[in-house]
């Protein structure tokens, strides 16, 4: 297209004295070649239509559109539940350390958190701030101020942070050598419970001078043990205040994507078969999802006989044998004032079986 | 990490809750591509006319004048097609990449290092988490949480700012914003069908210059001479705007020139309730989900779902006992607010029995036996060892003290 309107421009200025009709012809030619030009670019832009189409339609064939179905959509409209969903993402952000994130979703949304609330996140996220920069002393001073509380819950973090912290002086070489070998009093009040640990610091001294990378003391360097002392300062910090270590909005939201896809399955099945009275239960969920041992909070038990859970209407009881059943199942099996055990030969008196708790 | 995702569980997850991520870009570059080929097609039949007209006026005796304005005529055209082309395609271009950003993040789900899919998983709950707050209308939250977290360019945030906009321009009674956005996606919204004329329609009936022409003329104006001018400005206006009215349409279109003959404080109804400013708020409600619906979207969060879906795959009936010995800090559920929020949705399904100490929170299986002590209260058999002093040990949830003989085995099938 340059092409051609420059030479356009030069006709333009040859016409003025040149043969006319040769220039004719020239003009003639460009005229075709442009019109041949603008035509492909229009076509060649046509053409990428098809490619673009796919796109769409490959989004629209490997992903859901509808999820919603599987949920109650309007269960959390009130501006009450909604409160409290915006509640749950101020903690979080605070969990998180995205203190300002968090004052301006208080602003936008309203929700105001108690400063005592807010308070223990703010301390723990400036502590692991500086843990991260693998600087100990802010941690160590708060271990020291909760030095019982920590023992109380056979917590060692005092000990790894002392640990940690001569460490780091040993990496500073021979010069640290007096250093460290003062800082090793620390280490008195721990010597009965950490004997063997503190044995092997100090005899990493003898390979101060000639460098403790090429000696037998040289896993005392590893660069993990700063991200786990963070994960046990977490863990035990979290443990005194009395809150999960991971926060719940994230074990919630990660539960979550593994239950939809589940749901949907089992939705898209339903349908496919058509009997949809299956998903009657506005109680409960139509299937099992398994997340993992470590999501099991609180005891389940499925009575056998029923296969039904247990509730605080329905408990589970224990029979003179040690076998445990629902108490309606036990009702079901009770036969003229005798029972006996769907496991074993033994019969009793139904009122000899006892409500247990889990 | 509480909840671990296998690769392929994580794969799952992306079809179920990753459709707005990609179809919204997609439809921003399929409207760019089509605007696009109308741009090229426009310019290119008007470089075609004049050079045909070049070729005519050569072919027959040309004069030198007429051939030299001729040509800067194509001259003009070419350079307007190069201009609006390179114009058009660039943003086309800019489209496209957009959805390759977001395919190729989508697809790091799968990287091999664990750190790498743990980052991942930060990322798509942090993109969740901005569209809902864009959805809930708490902007600037979205916006900085976007920043920090390093993902503006994987989540819609110009999508809800142009309907922010929008609804901040209802807000204040102004119908331009709103119309312009109408008339922006009018194709989309055609196809849609209903719902777009009626809030056009809806519109218009509130268009200020309705308000003020009334005024107007009930305080200046004889009957007569009222009717007459009136007549003629609501003609013109009705037939520029309502002529693409149809069927039942119309008669929602008859009771807005019904509500011509009344004063604008009218206490008959239906006029009085067109005329309501609570039709505004019902005017913003109609745009959100007309907005949402155009770009393929449900009425609610993918994260509200993917959450409501979670609570209920760890709700327990334990979670919500009277007394509040059965509360485990570390449970989602039992935590303060989420307490609250998962109370309507439906429970956990367990089909098997699995038991955890509640001591100390380990499986009591046949490794760990689950023993009751006299007072009904079932704790695993480590734990009441190693709660164990002098052969005693205290209930932890009743303070009772029992000796540790008195223990006795449960059989879970």
């Amino acid at each position: 297209m340059v092409l051609n309107e420059r030479m356009i421009d030069t006709c333009t200025h040859w016409v003025q004295d040149a043969d006319l009709s040769v220039l004719s012809q020239t003009m003639a030619q460009c005229c075709k070649n442009i019109k041949e030009t603008v035509q492909l670019l229009a076509s060649r832009h046509k053409d990428i239509h098809g490619s673009v189409s796919k796109v769409g339609k490959a989004i629209d064939r490997n992903f859901d559109a509808e999820v919603s179905a599987v949920v109650a959509e309007t269960v959390w409209d009130s501006p009450e539940r909604q409160k409290y969903l915006s509640e749950t993402i101020v903690e979080h952000l605070y969990r998180q350390g995205m203190l300002s994130v968090a004052e301006d979703l208080c602003q936008e949304s309203g929700v105001v958190i108690d400063m005592s609330m807010k308070q223990p996140f703010l301390e723990l996220n400036r502590i692991l701030e500086a843990l991260r920069m693998q600087d100990l002393r802010p941690a160590l001073e708060w271990a020291v101020t909760n030095r019982q509380r920590l023992l109380d819950l056979n917590s060692t973090l005092e000990f790894k942070l002392h640990r940690l912290y001569f460490i780091s002086l040993l990496n500073g070489g021979i010069t640290n050598q007096l250093e460290a070998l003062q800082y090793a009093r620390h280490f008195q009040p721990f010597a009965s419970q950490h004997q063997r640990d503190i044995q092997i610091l100090m005899g990493s001294l003898v390979y101060l001078r000639h460098g403790i990378e090429n000696s037998p003391y040289r896993s005392l360097l590893e660069t993990n043990q700063w991200a786990d002392i963070c994960n046990s300062f977490t863990r035990d910090a979290c443990a005194l205040l009395g809150l999960s270590v991971e926060s719940p909005l994230s074990v919630s939201f990660a539960s979550g994507c593994m239950a939809l896809p589940v749901l949907m399955n089992i939705k898209q099945v339903i349908e496919q078969r058509q009997c949809s009275g299956v998903w009657t239960h506005k109680d409960e969920l139509p299937i099992e999802i398994d997340l993992g041992k470590k999501c099991w909070y609180h005891s389940v038990f499925a009575c056998p006989i029923l296969r039904q859970q247990t509730s605080e209407s329905n408990p589970p009881m224990k029979l003179i044998c040690g076998h445990v059943i629902s108490r309606d199942a036990l009702n079901k099996l009770t036969n003229a004032g005798k029972l006996k055990c769907p496991y074993c030969p033994m019969e009793q008196n139904p009122s000899d079986a006892k409500q247990i708790f889990f | 990490m509480a909840v671990q995702e296998t690769a392929a569980q994580l794969s799952m997850a992306l079809k179920v809750q990753e459709y707005p991520t990609l179809k919204v870009p997609y439809e921003t570059l399929n409207k760019r591509f089509r605007a696009a080929q109308k741009n090229i097609d426009r310019e290119t039949s008007h470089v075609t006319m004049v050079v045909a007209e070049l070729e005519k006026t050569l072919s027959s005796f040309p004069v030198v004048d007429s051939v030299v304005s001729l040509l800067d005529g194509v001259v003009e055209k070419l350079s307007a097609l190069k201009r609006k082309a390179a114009e058009s395609i660039q943003a086309e271009d800019e489209s496209a990449k957009l959805c390759k950003r977001r395919i190729e993040h989508l697809k790091e789900h799968s990287s091999d290092q664990p750190a790498g899919v743990n980052v991942w998983k930060k990322k798509r709950m942090d993109r969740m988490m901005v569209e809902h707050l864009l959805r809930c209308g708490y902007y600037n939250t979205a916006v900085k949480l976007a920043r920090q977290s390093g993902i503006e360019d994987l989540v819609n945030i110009e999508m809800f700012l142009t309907a922010k906009e929008v609804e901040e321009s209802l807000e204040r009674q102004e119908t331009a914003t709103c119309l312009a956005w109408c008339h922006d996606n009018k194709s989309r919204l055609r196809k849609m069908k209903v719902m777009s004329h009626t809030l056009r329609i809806r519109l218009n009936c509130h268009s200020t210059s309705y308000i003020k022409i009334f005024k107007l003329m009930l305080k200046h104006i004889f009957i007569v001479e009222m009717r007459t001018i009136m007549n003629h400005v609501s003609h013109r206006h009705a037939r520029k705007h309502f002529s693409q009215a149809e069927g039942g349409q119309l008669d929602e279109v008859r009771q807005v020139m019904g509500m011509l003959a009344f004063p604008s404080d009218t206490h008959i109804s239906p006029y009085k309730d067109l005329l309501d400013p609570a039709r505004w708020k019902m005017l913003i409600q109609q745009f959100r989900y007309d907005n949402y619906r155009l770009h393929q979207l449900g009425n609610n969060s993918v994260f509200t779902i993917t959450l409501q879906a979670g609570l209920s795959a760890i709700k327990t009936p334990q979670c919500y006992k009277e007394d509040s010995t059965s509360i485990n800090p570390d449970c989602p559920v039992c935590s303060k607010s989420l307490n609250k929020l998962a109370q309507p949705l439906p429970m956990a399904h367990c089909a098997n029995s699995r038991l955890v100490c509640k001591i100390s929170g380990e499986v009591m299986n046949e490794n760990n036996p689950p023993m009751m002590l006299p007072n009904g209260y079932v704790y695993g058999y480590n734990s009441l060892l190693s709660i164990r002093q002098d052969d005693k040990v205290i209930c932890p949830r009743t303070k009772e003290v029992f000796n540790f003989s008195q223990a006795e085995k449960v059989y879970i099938m």
